[in-house]
C-alpha cells in the first residue's frame, strides 16, 4: 500500500478523534466562555468507563461508547450545576476551577481503575482489516473515520441550519442581546456543555483503539485539543474540523518522517499560526 | 522635647508597634527559629522560601498585571536545568557562574515566549503559555543526551561559593536561600511600589484606558513577562541546589499549576499572600507525603476547588484583614 495514502488515512482517522474531542471543547468555549481544561480528563473517564463495559464485562462496544459518553456528560453536568453556575461571569475563576478538576478526575480514576494502563481495545467486529486487492487497512480506523464524518456533518447541520444552532451562534456574538430577546441561553449553554462532554467521553471509547487508556491521557489529549483550537479557531465546527485534520495529518507524517520530534512538529505549526494569525485559520475573533 | 512617660510608651506600643507584630512574628519564624529546628524542617522552610520567590514572580504576572500564565514553570525549570546541565555535563560547580547562567537562560526563554504569548490576550494567553510550557517539557523528555530524559538530571550538588572556610549544612543552606529570598522580596517590593508597578495595576484594571493615556501597554506587559521569568529562573536555580535533581515535570504544567494554586490560595495582587499560600501547600504536601501520598493530587484538586469557591480573596488577604480588625479592637 502506498505509504503516502497510508499516512494520510492514519492522519485523518486520528484527526477525527481529535475533532470529536475538540468540537465540544471549542463550542463550550465559544458559547459559555469556559475554557474547560478538564475536557481531556472527561475524555479519559469516558475511555475508562468504556473499557470497563466493553473489555471487563465484555458487553456491546457501542453500548460501552454511549455509556462512556454518558459518564463524561453527567460529570460535566454536575460540574456545571454545582460549581460554574455559582461563578457567573467570572471566567478566570471558572478556568482555574476546571484545572483543579483535572487533578480530581485523574486521581479518582487511578483510585478506581489502578495506575496500570489498559491496552487498546475495539469492538470484536471491528478488529481485523479490510482487504481490497493488495491494500489492507484496519476496520476500526475506517469506522472511526465514518463515525467522525457522521458526527461532523450532524454537528455542522445542528450549528448552521437549526434554531438551536442559531441560538448558539447568537450567544457567541452577543450574550446580553440574545437573552434580552427571551432566549433561555442558560438552558442552551447547559445542554451544550452536556453534549460537548458527552462527545468527549464517546470519543474516549472510540479513540481507545488508537490511544489506549491511561492516566496521562487527560493532559495529553487536552494539549492536542488546545492545538486544534489554536490552529482552527474557536467556536465553529468548521474550524475544529480543519484544525483537527491539520494536527492529525501533521502528527501522522511527523511520526513517519521524523519520529524523534514527536509532538514537536505540532507545536511548531501552532506557534507559526499564532504569530501569523492569532485568531486561528477559521476563528471568529480573539 | 518631652520625655516619654509610661503612658505615652503604652500609647506608642498600641499605636505604632501593634501593626508591626506580624512582621516581628515573621522575623522570628524565618530568622531566629530555623537553627533550633531539626534539619528536615529547615529543609522544608528553605523549600517554602524558594517557592515563595517563584510564587511572587507569578503573582507579578497574575495578580498585578492580570496575565494568567499556566506555563510559568518553564522559566523555573529552565533555571534549574541550566544549573544541572552545567554541573553534571560540564563540571561547573561555582555558584557565581551557575546562578547568572541559570537566570540568564530563564530570562532568554521568557523573552522569546513572551513575544509569542503576548500576541493574544485574555484566556488565550493562558492557553498559549500552557502550550509553550509543555513544549519545553516535551523537549526535556526527548533530548536525552542533555536533559537526561524522563528520569531527569540527578546528582546536582550544593554550589561552591569560593569561600575557603565555608561548609554546607541544612542551616547554612537555609540562610543562603533566605538571603536570596530577602533580595528578591526587596526587589519585587520596590518594583510593585514604583510607578512601573502602578502602571501594571492600571493595565490590569483597564487596559484600554492605559493605552489611551499613552502607555505602551504591550511593552509594559512584555517587560513584566521577562522580569517574572527572571525571578522564576532565580527560584529554579535555588530549587536545583535544594532538590538535587531536576525532572521534566518541573518544567511542565504540574509545577505551573501547583504554583498557580499557591498564588490563588494565598491571595492575588499582594506580595505576602503567595508566601502564605506556598507555606500552606508545602506543609500540606509534607503531611500528605506521610499519610496519603497516593491521594495528594486529589487533595490538591479539592484545595483548588475550595480556594476558588470559598476563599477567592486568598488566605493571606483574610489574615491581614483579620489582623487589622484585631489591632483595632486592641486599641480601644
Amino acid at each position: 500500500m502506498d505509504v503516502f495514502v497510508l499516512n494520510m488515512l492514519n492522519g485523518v482517522s486520528f484527526g477525527f478523534i481529535l475533532f470529536l474531542l475538540a468540537s465540544g471543547f471549542s463550542l463550550i468555549f465559544g458559547v459559555m466562555g469556559i475554557l474547560n481544561l478538564s475536557h481531556g480528563a472527561l475524555y479519559m473517564v469516558g475511555a475508562y468507563v468504556g473499557w470497563t463495559i466493553a473489555v471487563k464485562y465484555g458487553l456491546n462496544f457501542l453500548f460501552a461508547a454511549l455509556m462512556g459518553g454518558l459518564a463524561a456528560g453527567l460529570i460535566s453536568l454536575a460540574m456545571e450545576r454545582g460549581f460554574f453556575s455559582h461563578l457567573y461571569k467570572q471566567l478566570n475563576e471558572q478556568v482555574l476551577l476546571t484545572f483543579g478538576f483535572i487533578y480530581i478526575l485523574t486521581n479518582i480514576s487511578m483510585w478506581v481503575w489502578g495506575p496500570i494502563f489498559k491496552a487498546p481495545f475495539t469492538a470484536p467486529f471491528l478488529s481485523g482489516s479490510f482487504n481490497f486487492m493488495d491494500w489492507s487497512y484496519p476496520k476500526a480506523r475506517v469506522a472511526t473515520i465514518l463515525i467522525g464524518l457522521i458526527l461532523a456533518i450532524g454537528l455542522w447541520w445542528l450549528q448552521d441550519k437549526t434554531r438551536v444552532g442559531a441560538i448558539v451562534r447568537a450567544g457567541m456574538d452577543d450574550k446580553e442581546m440574545t437573552m434580552a430577546l427571551g432566549v433561555n441561553l442558560g438552558l442552551v449553554s447547559t445542554a451544550l456543555f452536556f453534549v460537548g462532554s458527552f462527545i468527549a467521553g464517546f470519543a474516549g471509547v472510540i479513540g481507545a483503539n488508537l490511544l489506549g487508556v491511561n492516566l496521562g491521557l487527560g493532559m495529553d489529549v487536552l494539549l492536542l485539543a488546545l492545538a486544534v483550537v489554536i490552529i482552527g479557531g474557536v467556536g465553529s465546527i468548521q474550524g475544529a474540523l480543519l484544525g483537527s485534520m491539520v494536527i492529525g495529518i501533521i502528527d501522522a507524517f511527523g511520526k513517519a518522517l521524523f519520529p524523534e520530534l514527536a509532538m514537536f512538529t505540532i507545536y511548531l505549526v501552532m506557534i507559526i499560526i499564532l504569530l501569523v494569525r492569532p485568531s486561528g485559520l477559521l476563528g471568529r475573533r480573539v | 522635647m518631652k520625655t516619654a512617660s509610661p503612658k505615652s510608651i503604652r500609647q506608642l506600643w498600641q499605636g505604632q508597634l501593634v501593626p508591626f507584630v506580624p512582621y516581628i512574628a515573621i522575623t522570628v519564624i524565618f530568622i531566629i527559629l530555623p537553627p533550633l529546628l531539626p534539619s528536615y524542617l529547615q529543609s522544608i522552610m528553605a523549600k517554602i522560601l524558594i517557592f515563595s520567590i517563584f510564587a511572587m514572580s507569578l503573582d507579578l504576572l497574575m495578580g498585578y498585571t492580570g496575565l494568567i500564565s499556566l506555563g510559568h514553570a518553564a522559566y523555573f525549570g529552565m533555571g534549574g536545568y541550566t544549573i544541572g546541565i552545567l554541573m553534571t555535563r560540564y563540571g561547573i560547580n561555582s555558584f557565581w557562574i551557575g546562578a547568572p547562567c541559570g537566570i540568564l537562560m530563564a530570562t532568554l526563554v521568557a523573552a522569546v515566549f513572551g513575544i509569542i504569548a503576548l500576541r493574544v490576550s485574555g484566556i488565550y494567553f493562558l492557553l498559549v503559555t500552557f502550550a509553550l510550557g509543555q513544549l519545553l517539557f516535551s523537549v526535556a523528555v526527548k533530548w536525552y543526551s542533555v536533559s537526561g530524559g524522563e528520569f531527569g538530571l540527578g546528582g546536582i550538588l550544593r554550589p561552591a561559593l569560593g569561600i575557603p572556610w565555608f561548609s554546607w549544612n541544612a542551616t547554612s543552606f537555609y540562610y543562603f536561600v533566605f538571603l536570596a529570598f530577602a533580595i528578591c522580596f526587596f526587589l519585587l517590593y520596590r518594583l510593585v511600589k514604583s510607578p512601573f508597578g502602578h502602571a501594571l495595576q492600571g493595565i490590569r484594571e483597564g487596559e484600554v484606558r492605559m493605552r489611551v493615556l499613552g502607555y505602551n501597554v504591550w511593552l509594559y506587559k512584555y517587560v513584566t513577562f521577562i522580569v517574572a521569568g527572571a525571578f522564576a529562573g532565580t527560584a529554579g536555580v535555588f530549587f536545583a541546589y535544594h532538590n538535587g535533581i531536576m525532572v521534566p515535570s518541573h518544567l511542565g504544567v504540574i509545577t505551573s499549576g501547583l504554583v498557580m494554586l499557591m498564588v490563588i490560595l494565598g491571595g492575588l495582587g499582594t506580595l505576602y499572600g503567595p508566601i502564605i499560600g506556598v507555606a500552606v501547600i508545602i506543609i500540606m504536601e509534607f503531611y500528605a507525603g506521610i499519610f496519603a501520598p497516593e491521594r495528594w493530587p486529589l487533595i490538591l484538586g479539592v484545595t483548588f476547588v475550595v480556594a476558588i469557591m470559598c476563599a477567592r480573596a486568598g488566605i493571606g488577604v483574610y489574615l491581614s484583614v483579620f489582623w487589622k480588625r484585631a489591632s483595632l479592637i486592641w486599641k480601644q
